[in-house]
């Protein structure tokens, strides 16, 4: 398949989609932001799936990655959930501010 | 009379039925004293006292029957004999029964049997009958004390750990009741716990007594072993002296020990009789007592060597029990406890364990004359440096308790001697008029308001008529006075000690008699010093009370019971039975004659021992009434004309600086103090500043500090910042992904 994209470039945009999205969880204060990184690494998790299914033709991948999608769904509907009734008790989503499990 | 005989000698219970309930006589005063410990408290006095007396009195009625049983011989019948099953000979005039195994470990057993023979017998009478005499004393006694029911339970409970100890067929359930009646003394000596002396003196007699039967444990050990020892390597014609046919004398003795485990007494019995005591006297037997044992921890060792190592450490634990020499400092302080309990332990049982255990093992201790000579001469040193002790005692019952240590190393000295039926005939008399006067000094004290110091009594025989005439018929017993029990043991025993020889040590008889002689003038003397002292002449200027009053029935009738049965018992002494040559026998010899046969007979094989069985003549019955009289002549001198008539002079320094000497009992306590208790106390300082700086400072305190170390530590890394967490997972993850990397370079 000469027409093809070579795998190792899917492979690099995964990884940095990846870095992007952990550097976003570990620097940002905003848990909307955070939540929106952690969706950027499944996504970046997706896209190395899709690849290995195409260069093996193998829907093994495709299955894995509507999965992901499906949790990635159910998590960030609860995550959001948390994070407003969060909002509602405390006036702000700054994950600085939300330790109370520290003490 | 043949009636009256016939009547004595037919069990009103079938022997071998009542030996299955054997176990009442211990049950007995055991469910007493829990009854009395745990619900006393709300029983009520009389209630306590009635449970306390009955459980006794079952117990003597119970004994008594035992006792008849074991006496059991219808006319033309068999005497009644138990099987035993460590040879096809029976035992004659006993009976037993085996309740199974208690415990057993490998191929050591030991079976809870319990047996009563003569010897036994007598001694369950003793410590039923005066026990109870003194519980019926004690009601009386004790009738002010707060916690009486405690004390009738401490009572019950040593009752009970007597019997359990006279009534054991082994040497382990005697050690039980050895243990018991040491807890019980020590519980009864402390008995008044809040006054710290009396606390003390009950800890003291704990603690030596522990010394001794530490000595006991390991002489049993020993036994075991040399019983191991014994069957591996003896040849069926050691056995010639035990059965017909030697080699069915063998196989028995063994189904013998893996039934009843190598502690029972009829099992050391049959050894004894199979052991030659050389090779020469025996010469097909594979062993005697001077062959070396062949393999076990004992290796090297031989036969007769171990067994008198075993019975000096046997010694050394009657020694504690029984108030000898090195060890008989708890008893003169032990009479911190109420008098009736001085009365029980003195008297009737503790003390008397060591001669009863002497006498249930009389034939191994006649295998080994060093053993007994020991025996007698630890004796008569306890018994001369008591007496002496006693000169210069004035509490009477501190010079009561001096007499009993010195009258028990008489008892020692007849065991020591082989004289053993004279030394339970002495152990008997002794009960009856020690326990008399002891509870008489108790009625002393309860009629002059709890004045012990004999200074300060004098001229009771006006005001106490009862308890004056009963401590004098003891006083005339104890000193063996003629026609008194205490004349006829103690003459017994001493003509024993005379007559009969150790081999090897041929000199130690005359020795021994001058010594015994020596103190019976010292016990003649302090014992009418204090009877002087405290009943005759004037009444003490320092008296608590103006006028003694006389004591409640509930004591008297026991001291009169007491005094009547220290006349009476002199009937065991007097010569009535067919004995051997035609010579007729005491009573209690040939009553005592089946428990001391093995000894008797080993003792004619004449390897070790001689024995005497000659009657003392007249001449030995003046001697020994003169040395009581001069003894006691001499008392009355001092005590009535001479002391009287200085009264007010000083007494020279010498008598003095004699008189603080013997006062403060020769300073044994003091010596070991400075011998015995300060280095150990030493050793226990510096053996607690070891553990206190190791394992107090490194190993408790230390593991401690490392745990809240690590605690302080980490706690840092707990923030509970999910960022961090996940800073530190990305982290990680790098770490894996740079390893992953480095292993596919490579």
């Amino acid at each position: 398949m000469a027409n093809s994209v070579d795998i190792k470039y899917y492979l690099i945009l995964a990884a940095v989609l990846f870095c992007l999205g952990m550097f976003g969880v570990l620097v940002r204060r905003n848990a909307l932001v955070v939540f929106m990184c952690v969706e950027l690494m499944l996504n970046a998790a997706n896209l190395t799936f899709l690849a290995f299914a195409k260069q093996h033709g193998n829907v093994t991948g495709h299955v894995s990655a509507f999965f992901v999608i499906a949790v990635a769904a159910a998590e960030a509907s609860i995550g959001l959930a948390i994070v407003i009734a969060v909002f509602r008790s405390r006036g702000t989503v700054n994950i600085e501010d939300i330790r109370t499990m520290k003490h | 009379m043949d009636a009256l005989k016939s009547f004595f000698m037919t069990a009103p219970v079938e022997p071998a039925e009542f030996a299955q309930s054997l176990w009442l006589i211990i049950a007995l005063p055991l469910l007493g004293a829990f009854v009395c410990g745990v619900f006393g408290k709300r029983l009520g006095r009389g209630n306590v006292h009635l449970i306390a007396c009955a459980s006794v009195a079952g117990a003597f009625v119970l004994s008594a029957i035992a006792f008849w049983c074991v006496n059991h011989a219808p006319q033309g019948g068999l005497p009644v004999s138990m099987e035993n099953p460590f040879s096809a000979s029976a035992l004659r005039y006993s009976i037993g029964y085996d309740y199974g195994i208690w415990f057993a470990a490998g191929d050591f057993r030991v079976n809870l049997g319990l047996m009563v023979d003569h010897l036994s017998g007598i001694m369950l009478l003793v410590i039923t009958g005066v026990g109870f005499l003194i519980h019926l004393y004690s009601t009386s006694y004790m009738e002010h004390d707060e916690s009486g029911w405690r004390y009738f339970a401490y009572l019950n409970l040593f009752v009970a750990a007597m019997l359990t100890l006279v009534l054991a067929d082994n040497l382990v359930l005697l050690f039980v009741g050895w243990e018991g009646v040491g807890l019980a003394s020590y519980l009864l000596i402390g008995f008044w716990y809040t006054d710290a002396a009396k606390a003390w003196a009950g800890r003291k007699a704990f603690v030596t007594n522990r010394i001794g039967d530490f000595a006991f444990l390991i002489a049993s050990f020993l036994l075991v072993l040399l019983v191991g020892a014994f069957t591996g390597q003896a040849n069926p014609a050691n056995y010639t002296s035990v059965g017909v046919d030697p080699s069915a004398a063998q196989t028995r003795y063994a189904e013998g020990l893996a039934f009843k485990g190598p502690l029972s007494f009829m099992g050391l019995e049959i050894m004894a009789n199979a052991l030659p005591v050389t090779a020469e006297s025996n010469p097909a037997a594979a062993l005697s007592l001077q062959s070396p044992i062949a393999q076990g921890p004992l290796e090297g060792r031989t036969f007769g060597g171990v067994l008198t190592v075993t019975l000096l450490l046997f010694l050394l634990g009657a020694a504690g029990k029984s108030a000898q020499f090195p060890l008989y400092v708890w008893l003169p302080d032990a009479m911190a406890g109420p008098t009736p309990v001085s009365a029980l332990i003195h008297a009737a049982t503790m003390v008397t364990a060591g001669v009863y255990l002497f006498c249930r093992m009389s034939y191994l201790l006649v295998l080994s004359p060093t053993a007994m000579l020991t025996v007698a001469i630890i004796g008569a040193v306890t018994a001369l440096l008591a007496a002496l002790i006693a000169f210069a005692q004035d509490d009477i019952k501190k010079v009561l308790a001096y007499s009993t240590v010195s009258q028990l190393g008489l008892m020692f000295m007849g065991v020591g001697t082989g004289i053993f039926w004279a030394a339970v005939l002495h152990l008997v008399t002794h009960a009856f008029f020690k326990a008399c006067l002891f509870l008489g000094a108790g009625s002393v004290m309860h009629g002059n308001g709890d004045e012990t110091d004999i200074k300060k009594l004098g001229g009771l025989r006006r005001e106490m008529k009862t308890t004056w005439w009963t401590f004098a018929v003891a006083t005339l017993a104890i000193t063996g006075i003629f026609p008194l029990s205490g004349f006829f043991s103690k003459d017994a025993l001493l003509h024993g000690v005379h007559h009969n020889h150790l081999v090897g040590f041929e000199g130690a008889a005359n020795a021994l008699y001058a010594l015994g002689l020596l103190i019976a003038v010292c016990t003649a003397f302090y014992m009418t010093r204090v009877y002087l002292l405290t009943f005759e002449g004037e009444r003490s200027k320092e008296a608590r009370v103006a006028h003694a009053h006389e004591s409640s029935g509930y004591m008297t009738v026991p001291l009169v019971l007491l005094a009547i049965l220290s006349i009476v018992a002199l009937f065991y002494a007097l010569p009535l039975m067919p004995g051997r040559n035609g010579v007729r026998q005491p009573v209690m010899e040939n009553f005592l004659g089946p428990v001391f046969a093995s000894a008797e007979r080993l003792a004619a094989r004449g390897g070790q021992v001689k024995l005497d069985h000659s009657l003392p003549s007249i001449v030995d019955y003046l001697v020994a009434w003169v040395t009581a009289l001069v003894g006691g002549g001499l008392a009355a001198f001092a005590y009535l004309k001479y002391f009287p008539s200085r009264a007010g002079m000083p007494a020279p320094v010498w008598a003095r600086s004699v008189r603080r000497f013997t006062q403060n009992k020769f300073y044994v306590d003091e010596v070991y103090e400075a011998v015995v208790i300060r280095p150990v106390k030493g050793l226990g300082t510096l053996v607690f500043k070891m553990v206190e700086a190791f394992i107090d400072r490194v190993l408790v305190h230390g593991t401690a500090w490392v745990t809240n170390f690590t605690g302080i530590t980490l706690r840092y890394l707990q923030t509970g910042d999910a960022q961090v967490y996940a800073a530190v997972m990305a982290l990680a993850l790098l770490g894996g992904a740079v390893y992953a990397i480095i292993q596919v370079l490579n």
